[in-house]
């Protein structure tokens, strides 16, 4: 909100810093986004046009003489055309700083003008928003008055947040009640008392007809007697600092009301309400509104209005409509000063995409009593400007009483760490407006203003002391922090993988969760169906935010397709997935990398063998235990270059080459390589146990074998290490070889064989036995024959 | 000169030439057989001791073992310069030591994960535990169980990705207060760090997805003093020795008294002038804190008579942005090799 500190000054004395007064208000809880300072302006007075002539050598040019309210009047040539002599008008003198120029003695076609007579714009003003020509003061403005400090147009204005639960504060004597009380100075609070008692003309008194409950309070008032016309200067550079453009002397009114003191009010042109009677309705499906800004709605049930017997007349809290406007021939208007449900502004405000100064204040939930405080200063300026006010009439339930709320003084000390005594906190509360009744040493009974709703219980009361009392008095202090049962786990598990994926090489990264139909596209192309059904956005900001990733792969695979060189990189994160309306979330670790193709022979693939060894010093890593290595066949892998990592029977991870159809889809210049891994399904950590190593040596010994393709080295070194039992410490596969010279359909693969025994040195004898079993059992199994 | 004297002055010189001629280990190993051996020279000047007068016996048999010892050095030295040649040719060697060294092969951890474990390592320390919870919530765990129900004005402030008429991406870790306080008892000692959504168009101050650590403690006697104090620890944690926090009035509908928290801008140390990372203010928003809401409380069957608690919800990517001086929230998530080798 715009908050023009010379406004706020109407109410309470503040210091003379702009930055002061902002400070202050952010300790109080209202952040000031900006600090808009105003030009010097120095020299300007009141002046009254004693008498005007036209100019002896220019048409267009008239010369006044102009009382500034000491010495000789000054005469002064103007090109304007709004001057009249008796005019109240601003007067720069010789010597006086405007935001563009310094004024000077100097002749105009002969004339020598003593001056300058100011428009809006030389005061910085919007020039716009005021009359054509020179700017016309108040009468009781006395002349010699210095303009600038009279309307305070040196101070700056501050872009004041409010939040949400503070609708009271979206208005200046809001703001001006808060550092009134913070500073300890009286509130100069206009009065709350409605001039209006008299009687309405019979017949003419305003109904009120409330056929929804999402109005609470109605107060509706006649005025007749009523002048269209310009506002008092004060009132519209009042409005003009807010950034309220003046309209004309009702609308004016209207707006500095509910600046001044937060209510939305609205006037209707009473000559244009059927039989002085509103009713406050759920639109009709398909009724029209033309709004004052000449737009037609087409309204809907939920839409809420304002009506008179024969249409809809403005948008409750959120518009008035073109058809009761006031206008010129505006004689008589009925005031609203309504309370409405503020889900309900809310959501029609949504609906119908605009908000207005209204709603906005409308949505936050009003308290009921602003609505009469709002019709009462309303009224009073009405009453200034000429009007005959007639008795206010309020529709809805009475305003009940503010109920006490029962507070408890230790609860100062137990949320806030620090105590006061109950004077003091009861003066803090006084002075926001609160009754405060010390019940008992440790007991206030506090009543909170009428136009607060966000005081309800001892909590809100805690926190309004800690407003009063400063939050830089909160004490620093460390807590004591209890044993407690929430485990870690899933965590530490995160951040053990991470360290040991970063240990291995890799870097991490982290990818947007949410993408478009491009990645469909994409795998379509590539030949692939997704296996899962992806979670749906019903509401993305674009069409590339409309699905959640089901797997962390595509994001790596596009990283590496951005990237285009060789890199290592990991990701965890969760991915979802959907089955019968049911999301499945899942936290997922997925690493891998991009190496370029090697001309190894077409059998072997050493990039697959570097990630299953960084996958298997992973698992190890945050297992304590080895996986078993199988085969497997999976969607958007190689087919031939997939395996699943077990433990226990249960897969814990797969790993291998991305289908490298799907890397051309995604650009990627070469192959990828990834391993996915489920954490749920991760173990916990076995904490490994010392192992002592045999005192004796060991031995080994090497077989060439000849198998079928399709045995492979698991198989071959499980049947070995089977065949000699525990005398074999190893059985590892280190080569592999296919050609003619082996034969169609069959490999030759190397094993080294080490064998030990705990208690003794193992003899040739025994190994050749062992090794004897092995060969036996793996011709049995496998078909092996040894290599000649 | 004794006797002795000048036969061990002449056993020494003729040790010394010896020694000289000796060319490799094997001729250095008959000069120490031939002076110092069973039935080398000094062997044969020990024997002549006996000859002596009883009490000269002494002194010379001393003597003797002095040069004993010096010739013993001096025949260390010779097969230590024998030895020391077989390295000549390669302590001849000359390398160029600025030469550039290959870059090593270590991995990276994602600065957004740093800070998380920077925080998460000191509120472990002081007996915290670290929780973490899933993205996609029901509007009860993100909003109503925290004192924000339908059509309460704050929902406004959470703009949000949903999926369902009740479940969406959350937009704040704050669900996962809920969560805890629902399976344990008090007390509780949580952080609770996740990626959270909200609908914000992406541009260098904004992403739509992003990191938050929430923070709950709830006991007996804890207050808005124990929140200052332990974010105090967190941000000298962070920033350095002499961070300071700072709470102003604030509003959110799960506690009470609410405050944002802010903490000296590490980067002018809270001097403000032209400074472009705190524009001038001295201070950096490190985000919403309180304490917890009596309704909270409430909602998850805690006694709020009896127990108090604080909650805070801190932006990571904020801190990031601080600590690394990065001008481009983008770059977390574009995630580039050089942007993460650099950081770390
Ligand atoms: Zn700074």
């Amino acid at each position: 909100m715009r908050v023009p500190i010379a406004w706020l000054r109407d109410y309470v004395d503040l210091p003379g810093n702009a930055q002061a007064i902002a400070d202050r208000l952010a300790m109080l809880g209202f952040p000031v986004d900006a600090i808009e300072t105003r030009p010097v302006i120095t020299g300007v007075v009141a002046g009254t046009i004693v008498s005007l002539e036209k100019h002896p050598n220019a048409d267009r040019l008239q010369v006044g003489s102009i009382d500034v309210g000491a010495g000789t009047p000054l005469t002064i040539a103007t090109a304007a055309t709004n001057v009249a002599a008796g005019q109240r008008i601003a007067v720069a003198t010789i010597g006086a700083r405007l935001p563009l120029l310094t004024i000077e003695r100097r002749k105009m076609r002969g004339v020598e003008s003593e001056g300058m007579m100011c428009s809006a714009d030389e005061l910085a003003l919007p020039a716009d928003w005021f009359e054509d020509g020179i700017l016309q003061l108040d009468a009781d403005v006395a002349p010699g008055t210095d303009i600038v400090e009279h309307f305070r147009l040196g101070d700056a204005v501050l872009d004041v947040d409010v939040t949400s639960n503070r609708p009271d504060a979206l208005s200046m004597l809001g703001l001006a009640r808060e550092l009134a009380a913070a500073l300890g100075t009286p509130l100069r609070a206009p009065s709350d008392r409605n001039p209006g008692t008299a009687a309405d003309p019979a017949g003419t008194a305003p109904v009120v007809t409330l056929d929804s409950a999402d109005c609470t309070r109605f107060v509706a008032q006649r005025f007749d007697g009523v002048r269209v016309g310009v506002a008092p200067t004060w009132m519209r550079v009042r409005l003009a600092l807010a950034g309220q453009r003046p309209i004309n002397n009702l609308v004016d009114v209207s707006n500095f009301a509910m600046l001044e003191t937060g209510q939305p009010l609205h006037f209707y042109d009473d000559a244009r309400l059927t039989n002085h009677h509103l009713i406050v309705r759920d639109a009709r499906e398909g009724e029209k509104l033309v709004t004052l800004d000449d737009v037609e709605h087409e309204l809907t049930p939920q839409a809420l209005v304002v009506a008179d017997q024969a249409q809809a007349q403005g948008l409750a809290g959120l518009k008035g409509g073109k058809a009761s406007e006031v206008s010129a021939s505006t004689t008589a208007i009925v005031l609203e000063s309504a309370n409405f449900a503020g889900a309900r502004i809310r959501r029609m405000s949504a609906k119908l995409g605009f908000r207005t100064e209204g709603s906005t204040r409308h949505e936050k939930g009003l308290a009921p009593a602003l609505a009469d405080i709002g019709a009462a200063r309303a009224a009073q300026l009405l009453v200034a400007i000429g009007a005959n006010a007639y008795a206010p009439h309020a529709f809805g339930a009475p305003v009940a009483a503010p109920e006490p709320v029962p507070f408890a003084v230790r609860d100062v000390k137990r949320l806030l760490g620090f105590e006061l005594p109950n004077e003091t906190i009861a003066a803090h509360l006084r002075a926001l407006g609160c009754e405060v009744a010390i019940v008992d040493a440790d007991r206030l009974d506090v009543t909170p203003p009428a136009w607060r709703k966000d005081i309800v219980i001892g909590a809100d009361i805690v926190e309004e002391i800690a407003r009063m009392a400063g939050y830089d008095n909160v004490v620093a202090s460390m807590p004591a922090v209890y044993p407690n049962d929430v485990s870690s786990r899933p965590y530490r598990l995160e951040r053990k993988l991470a360290c040991a994926l970063a240990a291995l090489g890799y870097h991490e990264i982290s990818s947007y969760a949410l993408h478009g139909p491009a990645l469909a596209a994409k795998l379509r192309r590539a030949g692939i169906r997704p296996s899962h059904a992806s979670v749906e956005v019903r509401n993305p900001l674009s069409e590339d935010q409309r699905y959640l990733r089901y797997a962390l792969g595509p994001g790596l695979v596009e990283y590496f397709a951005r990237v285009g060189r060789p890199i290592r990189v990991f990701e965890i994160g969760h991915a979802f997935t959907t089955a019968e309306g049911v999301v499945e979330e899942s936290a997922l670790l997925s690493f891998g990398f991009t190496a370029p193709a090697t001309d190894e022979p077409e059998w072997t693939d050493s990039s697959f063998l570097r990630l299953k060894s960084d996958a298997i010093a992973l698992i190890r890593n945050v297992t304590g235990r080895f996986p078993e290595t199988t085969r497997d066949v999976r969607n958007a892998m190689h087919p031939g270059k997939t395996a699943v990592l077990m433990l226990d029977g249960r897969e814990i991870a797969a790993i291998g080459q991305i289908d490298p159809r799907l890397g051309h889809a995604f650009d990627v210049p070469m192959p990828v390589y990834v391993c996915n891994m489920y954490l749920d399904a991760l173990p916990d950590n076995a904490t490994p146990r010392d192992a002592p190593p045999s005192k004796f040596p060991s031995t080994y010994r090497d077989l060439a074998l000849v198998v079928d393709l399709d045995v492979d080295a698991a198989a071959i070194s499980q049947t070995i290490v089977k065949a000699i039992g525990e005398l074999c410490t190893g059985a590892r596969v280190f080569d592999e070889y296919r050609g003619k010279q082996v034969g169609e359909g069959k490999k030759s693969v190397a094993v080294r064989v080490t064998m030990q025994l705990r208690d003794a040195t193992i003899t040739d004898a025994e190994a050749d036995l062992a090794i004897a079993r092995a060969l036996d059992a793996l011709r049995e199994r496998t078909g092996a024959t040894i290599r000649g | 000169m004794s006797e002795l004297a000048a036969q061990l002055a002449d056993l020494q010189s003729r040790f010394a030439a010896a020694v000289a001629g000796a060319g490799d280990e094997r001729a250095l190993d008959a000069v120490r057989v031939d002076f110092l051996g069973r039935s080398g020279a000094v062997t044969l000047l020990r024997r002549g001791i006996g000859q002596l007068p009883a009490e000269e016996r002494p002194t010379a048999g001393k003597e003797i073992n002095d040069v004993v010892e010096r010739l013993e050095a001096q025949l260390q030295d010779a097969q230590g310069a024998l030895e020391s040649r077989a390295f000549d040719a390669d302590l001849s060697r000359t390398i160029d030591v600025t030469f550039p060294a290959p870059d090593a092969a270590v991995g990276t951890i994602h600065p957004i994960r740093r800070i998380i474990e920077d925080v998460c390592s000191y509120f472990e320390r002081m007996g915290f535990a670290v929780v973490l919870g899933p993205e996609v919530e029901p509007d009860q765990y993100n909003f109503d169980a925290l004192n924000i129900p339908a059509d309460h004005p704050a929902r406004e402030g959470f703009d949000s990705f949903w999926i369902t008429d009740t479940l969406l991406l959350r937009p704040h870790t704050s669900p996962m207060q809920i969560r805890t306080m629902e399976q344990h008892a008090p007390p509780i000692a949580v952080v609770a760090p996740g990626r959270c959504y909200r609908r914000d168009a992406v541009d260098a101050r904004h992403l739509f997805q992003f990191n938050q650590i929430e923070g709950l403690l709830v006991a007996e006697g804890i207050h808005f003093g124990h929140l200052k104090g332990a974010l105090t620890g967190m941000c000298r944690e962070l920033f350095g020795d002499d961070q300071q926090v700072r709470f102003r009035p604030s509003f959110f509908p799960f506690t009470e008294p609410s405050a944002e928290v802010d903490t000296t801008c590490p980067k002018c140390r809270g001097l403000g002038d032209a400074c472009n990372m705190c524009g001038g203010s001295g201070w950096i928003e490190l985000g919403g804190a309180g304490m917890v809401h009596p309704n909270v409380l409430r909602n998850v069957g805690y006694d709020p008579d009896v127990v108090s608690g604080w909650a805070f919800g801190f932006g990571i990517e904020r801190l990031g942005l601080t600590r690394y001086e990065i001008d481009d929230i983008r770059r977390f998530v574009e995630s580039d090799p050089d942007f993460l080798m650099q950081l770390h």
